[in-house]
């Protein structure tokens, strides 16, 4: 599915993470993490966003990340949000199952 | 700790809100700058307002907390709903320029640091990247050569001395990379300004013609906010601007000259000039050196030629008397650009 316009959720508090998203030429996915967990957990992490980007069927994008301690339940719902957010309603109608 | 604040968006039009922000920032020892657009403000439980953040197109200014409620984590929460805003209104790409004690504040808000001026301002973006990536796609277009040079130039409009710049540099140098400076702040508009310069120099090869970018500093959305007078702010602009071009725009060109015009008469540009020379080989930044040439003004009628002249020449006697100073295509755009506005300004006085 391709994106068209840039898209944010999320907030700066501790607990959360602030999510962007940018489409770009390329088909790739990229991923900009800035944790306040890096080492234990920016891996970790970085895969989930792919995962939930690839269950969607999502390419072309940067996604920014700048993350306080935000557990995985909260990350798979602020990079959801932002992608809808950056699509429209489509994702809704074709995807609702995969979120 | 959990203390309910109230965040609301402050218009300009709001004039008292306005002053209540401008007094709270005096008592913080900052001016407000006059290209904010709109505020993000916090008011506690008493009405008092205890935090605040402004945005001027993409740059992110005034931003200040009440000292003793520091560390408590209502930075965080301001500048989410500042960048929030920024966000809403589309404006993705963000900047700010504040005092270096700062720096970890915005630091831990995705921010980075892109140049410093010891003790007195530094400049972040919201991306780790994005410095880099355009650097990159410069890279694309590096040619080769031993003698690369470099000029940035606004063209105000573009004149025959602007050209003579041009052409002296291309015949000195292997290649030459001309950057347009991107600000709206001229009375000529950006993308008038760039046909002009392509028209300018369409017969020199060996030349490329680079868009403005954001790193290339405007003066005209340069904070002054907390420089205390003039001749330090623009000493942080040049220093900002100088560090950026020689540490990460020219290396990624292979550029080592730049070329600018000789200064005679104005004396600002001419300090400019000067500590131009100052960033460009001094080893408090970690990059190459570049060569600064300085190449006479042309002159006309025993005077300089320049976009300050033509301009003033052309508010004052119209096209005509600017024929020798400008080369053809901006003598015809001149024309156009003057014939249209003078109906309008005749209707006017009528």
């Amino acid at each position: 599915m391709k994106i068209i316009q840039q898209s944010h959720a999320g907030t700066l508090e501790s607990g959360d993470v602030l999510i962007r998203i940018q489409p770009i030429d390329s088909h790739q996915v990229e991923i900009e993490l800035e944790s306040v967990v890096e080492k234990q957990f920016g891996d970790a992490i970085r895969r989930l966003i792919h995962d939930t980007l690839h269950k969607l069927s999502i390419e072309g994008v940067r996604v920014i990340v700048e993350d306080k301690g935000a557990l995985d339940c909260v990350i798979r719902a602020r990079v959801q949000a932002a992608l809808i957010r950056a699509t429209g309603t489509q994702l809704l109608d074709l995807n609702w199952g995969a979120l | 700790m959990n203390e309910e604040y109230i965040f609301c968006c402050v218009l300009k039009t709001e004039i008292m809100r306005w002053q209540q922000i401008a007094n709270f920032l005096q008592q913080n020892n900052l001016n407000i700058d006059t290209d904010i657009e709109q505020f993000i403000v916090a008011f506690d439980e008493q009405q008092q307002l205890v935090a605040c953040g402004g945005i001027a197109g993409r740059v992110l200014k005034c931003i200040a907390i009440e000292p003793h409620l520091r560390g408590q984590g209502l930075a965080l929460r301001l500048l989410t709903t500042l960048l929030n805003q920024a966000f809403s209104l589309h404006r993705y790409e963000l900047f700010i320029y504040t005092k270096p004690e700062n720096e970890a504040m915005f630091t831990e808000c995705g921010f980075h640091l892109l140049a410093t001026v010891n003790g007195q301002v530094i400049l972040l973006e919201n991306s780790a990247t994005r410095l880099k990536r355009y650097c990159q796609r410069l890279a694309q277009q590096r040619q080769d050569g031993r003698r690369i040079g470099g000029i940035v130039m606004n063209a105000n409009p573009f004149t025959l001395g602007h050209r003579y710049l041009v052409q002296q540099a291309c015949k000195e140098c292997d290649w030459v990379h001309l950057f347009v400076v991107q600000e709206n702040a001229s009375e000529f508009p950006y993308e008038d300004r760039l046909d002009l310069i392509k028209a300018g120099v369409a017969d020199l090869k060996n030349l490329t013609i680079h868009p403005g970018s954001d790193y290339l500093i405007s003066r005209a959305t340069f904070p002054s906010y907390f420089l205390k007078n003039q001749k330090i702010i623009n000493h942080c602009h040049m220093a900002l601007d100088l560090q950026l071009f020689r540490h990460d725009i020219a290396p990624a060109l292979g550029i080592n000259r730049r070329y600018v015009g000789t200064e005679p008469m104005c004396e600002v540009t001419a300090q400019y000039n000067r500590e131009m020379a100052y960033w460009l080989t001094t080893a408090e930044v970690r990059a190459p050196q570049i060569e600064l040439h300085e190449i006479e003004r042309r002159q006309q009628a025993a005077q300089p030629i320049s976009a300050c002249r033509v301009r003033d020449l052309l508010a004052k006697k119209g096209p005509e008397a600017v024929k020798a100073l400008v080369p053809e295509s901006t003598y015809r755009y001149l024309w156009q650009h003057y014939a249209m506005s003078q109906p309008l300004v005749s209707s006017l006085a009528g």
